[in-house]
């Protein structure tokens, strides 16, 4: 069963909702922070089939974005129930709600749509959904959406819904899954009449629309098994509708007894004369009350809400259409001039060219293909069905949103002070302890031996473990930097030492070691070097879980060389996932950044497939060359 | 007929005949102001004076707007997109501009209508909030909205001073690199220590002491930090963007509140809370914005 669903925008103010379980609001704002703003979990395109989901703490999220209006349709539910129905939920309530409230949302400085009123609407599409869902598990739930039929169409759709009959004796586990959850309701008594009050009252209503039919005649095939099937599956048969329309006592129930009802409704498949016959019988009975009943007000709405969805559906469909067909002389004119001028409202293949651009734009930047494609589907997903401001080009308007995106992949979520961490895990009465890993020969050494060089001008004592026992000359090498370091300290203040057990020592053991020894003679900071590995060498980097294990660094930090290409997508993900579960890299050193101009790409390319943000830039030779990260800076250059 | 003949339409063009000379008129006044309208049709009609609402995540600054618009708190989850409305001074607040005028007088009503800005706070989109503060239109005042249950811990503290840092480093770069002497209009900041009904809560003498504290750790750290990559990376190298700003007296010693007196900006801490179980409080933030109107 649903347990909630919310219309918000993005502004963060909840328009509407509905909920029928308590749901945190952490478990909302957890989906926003992860797919909306840090993206983590790409969506997959809309055109996929099934919508894409989200999970959090037993819950199940599905969403949908109407982009142009900042809309966001949320609903939530137990991950334990399979219900599959919600895509058709989202795409309804999306079509009714900016079909309804549309105009009010255009609407400047201003937080409020007056929507008090949807509640009704909205229960009777879940109704709807639920009912045909579980009737006709296996018909398509788009009932309510087929177009509007013509008599031969009907035909079809009556021989479609035979098998429909055989399949519910073969599913009974849809039905008492449906029936887990039931909606306390009088009427469960009376399996099949629900149905046909159903269909009188919709046919009885003179502006009833054609496609009240269709619905109808799914209702009509719902209630046979009922009367042919066995006990069993009738009674649930019979409980499930009745959820659907709880009203149906009032209307004609007691006149009639449930298998002439039957007959009736049977009939109206083959003939619709007679049952324009029955239907008089009710007619003026059901004018009279049509105010004051509930029922009432719900047929309105059916009308309504199929005419609005519809409407909805119709206007996607044109706008396509226009795009495609109309495109040839006044259209393309048309769009040229507006796409001058602006004022365009931008489609998919508006897009297509510009973007292609982009990506190539990208790709020359260094940037992977992986992540160029996904920042260029990202502004894909952010401009289509929006307007173009005036006087702005779609290339334009593209490359806005490409800083912006590239802005936002960039920017940590909270950036780093090592200075104040190392200040704090000194308090606690134990040294920081940060350390370095990498693929062969990217400058893990040198920029250890930088941020060394850092922490010791600010009169931090740091001891270097030498944890690359593999390499020969590694640890003489790193000796060599400690030297070096030794005679800077004397200018710069703070102390410096080697911790080395030579070579062919487990590297774990080595790294733990030497954080007790630091622990004993007072060392603020331990900076570990480990062995450079091949990032697909399976046996070396599985003992780098160990090493993380016993050595526990407060930070990993990942060197990558600024030059390295395609290859940083899969150097960094196999980085990040070798530490075992629940440990990952904390931030990336990207060297040699003064080598590769304004080709910066790989920056980007390895936050995108992380979503780890870069901390250290190394930009020359000298142990000074460390910088933070300039996010506005690097966009420029990779814009340029 | 060759476009010199005296009836070519060429020819007809050049001419001073009525009909040229009509239509000439015509293309010549009304295309300006077609293109007048059509570049205006959506401007803002009125420049309010406008309150931006800052501050981390969570902190109850979507919940405030809300609360301001229409008297009542919407639910609300993190914000994606910033969001202006118009919001209107309460009845029992006077703004500092209409004193002497009378409730009722048109002058006055106008005077209590204000924009109210609101930001996301998470920090990959506080992009929103800085242009607003390099460009500042109209702004009166800023609000930084902090959660004072929040600032309570270590973490949370951290995050808010390094927002608050931001801001008024950003006020401060405004205010000195400003070309006259004078310097630009005052930005007033206030930090409305929100949540007041929670328990774990701090008084908002203590949130002004610990965000003081925490904000001059990160102003230490920051003048000991990394440069940043701007002018490794090829960025221009004006010895502007090399020479790095303090916030406050010269960045030294224990920063407070006060020292942004200096360059224009006031800043102030009051408490209050947006939702709670015996009603709201957020007049004395109201008094403040209309002190600023
Ligand atoms: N107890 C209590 N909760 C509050 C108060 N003000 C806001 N909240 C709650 O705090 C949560 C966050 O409020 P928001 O207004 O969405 O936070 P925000 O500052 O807009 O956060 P971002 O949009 O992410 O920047 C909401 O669930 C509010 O209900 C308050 O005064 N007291
Ligand atoms: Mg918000």
């Amino acid at each position: 069963m649903l347990d909630s669903f919310e219309i918000l925008h993005t502004s963060g103010v909840v328009l509407w909702s509905r909920s029928y379980a308590p749901v945190g609001a952490h478990i909302i704002n957890s989906l926003i922070r992860d797919v909306f703003i840090e993206e983590r979990i790409v969506p997959q395109p809309d055109d996929a089939g099934q919508r894409p989901t989200y999970r959090k703490e037993g819950h199940t999220l599905k969403w949908t974005a109407a982009k142009d209006l900042g809309l966001i349709f949320v609903a939530v539910y137990q991950s334990l129930v399979h219900l599959t129905w919600i895509d058709k939920l989202l795409e309804n309530i999306r079509a009714l709600f900016i079909g309804l409230y549309g105009d009010q949302l255009k609407k400047h400085h201003t937080s409020v749509v007056n929507c008090d009123k949807f509640g009704p609407y909205f229960e009777r599409q879940i109704q709807e959904l639920e009912g045909a869902n579980d009737g006709a598990s296996s018909a398509t739930p788009n009932v309510k959406l087929t177009p509007p039929s013509s008599a031969d169409n009907d035909s079809a759709e009556e021989s479609a819904l035979k098998p429909p009959v055989l399949q519910q004796q073969q599913q009974p586990l849809s039905d008492t899954s449906a029936d887990s959850t039931p909606i306390p309701t009088p009427d469960t008594s009376r399996p099949t009449t629900p149905a046909q009050s159903h269909l009188l009252t919709a046919k009885s209503r003179p502006g009833a629309k054609l496609s009240r039919r269709d619905k109808k005649k799914v209702a009509v095939g719902n209630s046979a098994p009922a009367s042919s099937g066995d006990e069993a599956s009738a009674r649930r048969k019979g409980k499930a509708l009745a959820k659907k329309n709880r009203t149906w006592t009032e209307f004609g129930a007691d006149e009639e007894d449930p298998s002439l009802i039957l007959d009736y409704s049977q009939s109206d498949l083959r003939d619709d004369a007679s049952e324009a016959e029955a239907l008089e019988e009710i007619n003026p009975e059901s004018w009279g009350r049509k105010t004051g009943k509930g029922q009432f007000v719900l047929k309105d709405l059916d009308d309504e809400m199929d005419q609005i969805i519809a409407e909805q559906n119709a206007k996607k469909g044109v706008s396509s259409q226009a795009s495609g067909i109309v495109g040839s002389s006044l259209g393309a004119i048309g769009g040229l001039f507006r796409n001058v001028v602006g004022g365009k409202t931008l489609t998919k293949e508006d897009l297509a060219k510009s973007l292609k651009g982009m990506e190539e734009h990208l790709l020359q930047k260094n940037v992977a293909r992986e992540a160029a494609v996904r920042l260029c589907e990202s502004v894909e997903r952010d401009l289509v069905g929006l307007k173009t401001g005036n006087f702005t080009t779609i290339e334009s308007t593209i490359r806005t949103s490409m800083e912006k995106a590239l802005t936002k992949i960039l920017t940590p979520t909270s950036s780093l002070d090592l200075l104040r961490e190392i200040q704090a895990v000194n308090g606690s009465g134990r040294p920081y302890v940060l350390s370095i890993v990498g693929v062969n020969g990217v400058g893990k050494s040198t920029n250890l031996s930088k941020i060394a060089f850092f922490l010791l001008q600010n009169h931090h004592r740091v001891l270097i473990a030498a944890a690359d026992t593999f390499r020969s000359g590694a640890v003489e090498q790193l000796g060599v930097h400690v030297r070096n370091l030794k005679e800077l300290s004397k200018r710069e203040g703070g102390e410096v030492d080697l911790f080395q057990k030579g070579y062919g020592l487990d590297a774990a053991n080595i790294a733990a070691e030497a954080v007790t020894f630091a622990a004993k003679n007072n060392f603020d900071v331990v900076l570990i070097d480990t062995a450079g590995r091949r990032h697909n060498d399976q046996r070396l980097m599985s003992s780098l879980e160990k090493f993380g294990k016993l050595a526990k660094p407060d930070k990993i930090l990942m060197v990558g060389e600024a030059l390295v290409g395609t290859d940083s997508v899969a150097q960094a993900r196999n980085f990040n996932a070798s530490f075992g579960p629940g440990r990952g890299l904390d931030g990336f050193v990207i060297s040699k950044c003064d080598t590769v101009g304004d080709m910066v790409g790989t920056l980007v390319s390895m936050v995108h497939a992380t979503g780890i943000p870069v901390v250290f830039l190394g930009v020359g030779q000298h142990y000074a060359d460390l910088r933070g990260l300039n996010v506005d800076n690097v966009c420029r250059l990779l814009m340029s | 007929m060759a476009w010199y003949d005296k009836d070519s339409w060429l020819t007809a063009a050049l001419a001073p005949t009525p009909s040229t000379i009509a239509l000439t008129l015509f293309v010549a006044l009304v295309l300006p102001i077609l293109v007048h309208l059509f570049l205006y049709r959506q401007a803002a009609p009125t420049a309010l004076p406008t309150f931006v609402l800052v501050g981390p995540s969570g902190g109850g600054k979507t919940a405030l707007l809300t609360l301001a618009e229409r008297k009542t708190v919407a639910q609300t989850h993190t914000s994606t997109a910033p969001l202006a409305i118009e919001a209107l001074l309460p009845s029992d607040v006077v703004p500092a501009s209409s004193h002497y005028r009378a409730p009722g007088d048109p002058a006055y009503e106008r005077a209590r209508r204000f924009l109210l800005l609101d930001t996301p706070g998470h920090g990959k989109l506080r992009h929103f909030a800085t242009t607003q503060l390099i460009n500042p239109t109209n702004v009166r005042g800023i609000i930084f909205v902090v959660d004072a249950a929040s600032v309570a811990e270590e973490a949370g503290l951290n995050e808010a001073a390094e927002y608050l840092h931001d801001v008024l480093l950003a006020l401060q770069k405004r205010y000195t690199g400003a070309p006259t002497s004078k310097g630009p209009k005052a930005i007033p900041v206030l930090i409305a220590a929100n949540k007041l009904d929670l328990f774990t809560a701090l008084p908002p003498h203590l949130v002004r002491i610990q965000l003081e504290r925490a904000v001059s750790t990160v102003r230490k750290s920051r003048a000991k930090g990394l440069k940043d990559s701007g002018v490794a990376l090829g960025g221009e190298d004006d010895g502007l963007d090399q020479e790095r700003e303090w916030l406050g007296e010269g960045g030294e010693g224990h920063f407070e509140f006060q020292h942004m007196e200096e360059v224009g900006t006031g800043v102030v801490v009051k408490g209050g809370n947006v939702i709670g179980g015996d009603g709201t409080d957020v007049k004395s933030w109201f008094e403040w914005i209309g002190a600023q109107l």
